[in-house]
């Protein structure tokens, strides 16, 4: 199959307004002139300034906190320590799983990690808490703490039962297959590192909270504040206009939030508190360390009998964070024997949390080098390799997948990179002292679905309004919004106002396993689509109406303007229709969820996410699917490695606007291109400590780290997985990236590295 | 107290004068964000390591997070807010949101006006010296490729 023969499933044809165009951001004229006013920007009179005092010691208890000289200090309204702040009330989990009935304290008596939030001191200015937390003086009686995962007092951990896959007879076809490997695969600590640090501004009018803060949930956030503070939820107001970068850490509400929100309402003053950024490695979770055995046997051909797969990752000494760590392994190739399971290892850390494909991020760094690895073993291209064992259906769940257009990907990803003048062996490309490596590895992540919900409103002037509390944190949710109501009221993109990031407005689950743009389309299209049938109604039927007289069964909006289906009548546009009738506005909610849904039902949809719907759910097993191919040069004496080109086909089924999509995989492919030779927490292990916690020592990719990406859209319209026909697209990317890039370096250098990062000391 | 530790600070924004009871230790970033509410400029790390906070003080790119407000007082500084001239955008701003050089947003700020100054450095001759230039600039959601050909695009309508 070649590239041209796939249908993208993008507007080509059509205007950059509809859906599928390759509209600019509407939101990117108020970013590039600095006029985008982000959460904690907002100017607000009498605002306060918080700072936190963190732990300096990972495991013991605080002994004593003194806070006299701090107190004393100029401009300092409060000093809050554990036994001065209010006491709040446990929150339920992101499932709504009932708390215990117990209190909660933000600021930690017993120290579990270091960077713990033990103090936090609120003044006139930002420069007067800043210097008055650094008079605060905190004693401990310090215990011995589990460092990492290679801790000797680490163990091997908890069991996750629910992480165990198994079907045939794994070990046994493992011991008689013909050509077995296996092997360990390790990722560190590794940190979302938006470029927004975690904040808030906190609020209190009476009993009502309203929250200033960069949030990927607006409803499950508040949910949480009205939990903590004992008030309805109804009271808790969430405002998120734009946000700096989430990567999943931006979901939760947090104990820096719970701090500034018990300052405001102790002080009766709004109060802003701002992470430092050494503060945002430690005052919530990045990815969980990880720890894999694959083992796979096969035959002469390559073709896979059996694999064996184990997964360790760490969580916090009273937190639980699973990372799903045989989610690819488990879908990626046939095998007719799989066994997968999974431990957490509790150690002295802040609890993980979410980053871009958690899960299946690692897990793919698993098993694609692992079958790269076979590959060499059985003396077969890594390309060709893949294809024989290519799933024809979810070995798993045994259902056939929605759409798969992963053999696609390989043949226009391998096609455009030029794979076929490869050459086989290690070391057999070079260009000078660079040892030149190709390689390849395949990506997914799975369809997540929820319901969600918004309101959209025609108005006088003929201007479409849209508003969801759901949010835009790079995706383009407000562009493809307002593609969707465009296209479906039949205005101009530029007629569409889209309004989100506040829990006032319709609400909407969280943003994250790439489910929002599914979700919200779905969601704005049934909006638009009642809307524009009350519009259509109403020029039919009121007595008022220029169409009245007409006797049609149905008119024609397109280009804001209402004609008869055969041009035989007027032509008038909305705004005039609308004066004609009396009205000055037409409203519609559009709502995805289940019609007999009850108001609990919608609770809990939206502030939790019990209600996701299983991505097997029904006939069929929904993923997206992409495959990379990487080119890396690795200086032969120096063994420093550079990625010099990147090809990467994706298929994340109709995409509702390319431009902006191929951006989120762009910043996939480049994150993963951190994570594979970069991006590493390095622990003091004397004081259980992360030391490279700021932005010059946690290395991210810069500009000068980038070569040229090229992604291609592969992806058909997939009517299973969205009611647009859209998959997943912010996750996917960086799925794959690290092993393509590994299995790139062995074919330069021979050298299989299993430790993520790829650095230097691990090639020479 | 807080009145005999503060000093006056004249400070030249877009053009504009301002004058600022200032402790010393306020920072430029600092004044501009929360005392003048010209929050375009963006607070990433306040460490000197990110570049979101890029301004420009005399048409040079400096760090507002690594610079005292006080010590910026008689010198021009031109912030993102700052940038369109009558109304227009600059051209960079447009080559922005044409390529689509951004995502979040948050550095974009500093992004424009470093990409502002590497073209009048002369410093955006080919796509290598562009992602040299520009890497003191960190972009998390990864838009560098989109931020090189917009400086490409800029540099090269500033050129004819």
């Amino acid at each position: 199959m070649t590239v041209r023969s796939i249908r993208h499933g993008d507007a080509s044809d059509g205007g950059a307004d509809a859906v599928g165009g390759r509209l600019s951001r509407v939101d990117g004229p108020a970013k590039i002139t600095g006029a985008a006013k982000y959460a904690v920007e907002q100017q607000l009179e009498g605002l306060a300034h918080a700072v936190l005092v963190e732990s300096t010691i990972a495991s013991g208890k605080v002994r004593a906190i003194a806070s006299k000289a701090a107190e004393a200090a100029p401009g300092v309204l409060k000093v809050l320590t554990p036994d001065t702040i209010i006491s709040l009330r446990t929150a339920s989990d992101w499932f709504g799983t009932p708390p215990p009935d117990k209190p909660y304290c933000p600021l930690a008596r017993d120290i579990t990690f270091s960077g713990q939030h033990v103090a936090a001191v609120v003044a006139e200015t930002f420069e007067q808490a800043v210097a008055a937390a650094a008079l605060v003086k905190v004693s401990y009686d310090e215990t011995p703490a589990i460092v990492d995962l290679s801790d000797g007092k680490a163990g091997d951990g908890i069991p996750v039962d629910a992480m165990t896959k198994e079907w045939g007879d794994a070990q046994a076809a493992f011991a008689s297959a013909p050509v077995r490997i296996c092997a360990a695969y390790n990722t560190p600590r590794e940190y979302q590192a938006p470029m927004e640090p975690h904040g808030l501004i906190a609020r209190w009018e009476g009993d009502h909270l309203t929250v200033w803060e960069p949030s990927q949930w607006l409803d499950g956030m508040a949910r949480t504040y009205a939990e903590w503070f004992g008030v309805p939820f109804e009271n808790v107001r969430l405002v998120s206009p734009y946000i700096g970068g989430g990567f999943g850490s931006k979901a939760l509400a947090l104990g820096h939030g719970a701090v500034a929100a018990c300052a405001a309402k102790m002080l009766g003053r709004p109060v802003r508190l701002v992470m430092t950024r050494p503060q945002t490695f430690t005052g919530y979770g990045g990815r969980a360390a990880t720890r894999q055995t694959v083992t796979i046997g096969a035959d002469h051909d390559g073709m896979i009998q059996s694999i064996v797969h184990r997964g360790v990752n760490e969580t916090s000494i009273d937190g639980m964070w699973v990372e799903p760590l045989g989610s690819v392994t488990s879908i990626m190739y046939a095998t007719p024997n799989f066994s997968s399971k999974q431990n957490v290892v509790r150690v002295n850390s802040v609890v993980p949390g979410a980053m871009r494909a958690p899960g299946e991020n690692p897990s793919a760094f698993g098993i694609e080098s692992a079958i790269d690895e076979l590959s060499y073993e059985v003396g077969i291209d890594p390309l060709e390799i893949r294809l024989r064992n290519y799933a024809e259906q979810d070995p798993e769940a045994k259902k056939a997948w929605s759409t798969r257009q992963l053999r696609e990907a390989f043949a226009a990803g391998a096609e455009r990179f030029g794979w076929a003048r490869r050459t086989p062996e290690p070391r057999s490309m070079r260009d000078g002292n660079q040892l030149i490596g190709w390689g390849v590895a395949a990506g997914t992540y799975p369809v997540r679905r929820a319901y969600g919900e918004a309101i959209v409103r025609i108005l006088a002037d003929g201007s479409v309004e849209v508003e969801s509390s759901s949010i835009d944190m790079g995706q383009g949710t407000y562009t493809i919004l307002a593609q969707t109501a465009a296209e479906t009221v039949g205005v101009s993109a530029d007629d569409v106002v889209v309004k989100l990031g506040d829990s006032r407005f319709p609400r909407a689950g969280v943003t994250g396993g790439s489910r929002l743009a599914g979700v919200m389309t779905g969601a704005v299209h049934k909006a638009a689509t009642a809307a524009l049938d009350q519009l259509v109604g109403l020029a039919i039927s009121d007595p008022r109406s220029p169409f009245h007289a007409l006797q049609a069964n149905t008119l024609v909006v397109a280009n804001g303007r209402i004609t008869a289906p055969r041009g035989d009548g007027p032509d008038v546009s909305i705004s005039e229709l609308l004066e004609s009738v009396g009205r000055d506005r037409i409203e519609a909610v559009g709502d995805t969820m289940p019609a007999n849904s009850s108001a609990e039902d919608r609770y809990k949809n939206y502030t939790t996410i019990a209600m996701a719907l299983p991505h097997t759910e029904g006939d069929y097993s929904r993923h997206s699917w992409c495959a990379h191919f990487v080119e890396v040069r690795v200086d032969e004496d120096f063994g420093t490695v550079r990625v010099s080109r990147v090809v990467s086909a994706l298929d994340s089924g109709r995409l509702y606007n390319p431009k902006l999509a191929e951006s989120q995989w762009k910043g996939g492919i480049i994150m993963g291109i951190g994570q594979a030779l970069l991006e590493e927490g390095i622990m003091d292990r004397r004081h259980g400590r992360i030391v490279n916690n700021n932005l010059a020592d946690y290395l991210v990719p810069t500009n000068a780290d980038i070569p040229d990406i090229e992604v291609i859209s592969v992806g058909i319209p997939d009517l299973h997985s969205s009611v647009l026909g859209g998959k997943g697209v912010g996750e996917l990317a960086i799925v794959g990236m690290a092993p393509a890039i590994a299995n790139a370096v062995f074919h330069a250098t021979g050298k299989r590295v299993r430790d993520l990062p790829i650095t230097l000391e691990k090639l020479i | 107290m807080t009145s005999k530790t503060t000093i006056p600070v004249h400070l030249d924004i877009n053009g504009q004068h301002h004058t600022l009871e200032l402790e010393p230790r306020v920072t430029l970033l600092d004044a501009l964000r929360d005392r003048l509410g010209l929050t375009g400029t963006k607070k990433g790390c306040d460490h000197g390591q990110c570049g979101a906070c890029t301004v420009h003080v005399d048409g040079e790119r400096v760090l507002a997070c690594l610079t005292l407000a006080a010590q910026a007082e008689g010198r021009a500084i031109t912030t993102i807010e700052g940038l369109a001239r009558e109304g227009e955008p600059h051209p960079v701003q447009t080559a922005f949101l044409e390529r689509d050089a951004f995502q979040c947003g948050y550095c974009t700020p500093g992004q424009i006006m470093s990409a502002v100054a590497c073209i009048r450095e002369g410093h955006a001759g080919s796509d290598e010296e562009i992602r040299e230039y520009m890497a003191g600039n960190l972009c998390r959601c990864g838009a560098y490729p989109h931020i090189v050909a917009a400086v490409r695009q800029a540099a090269l309508e500033a050129a004819s």
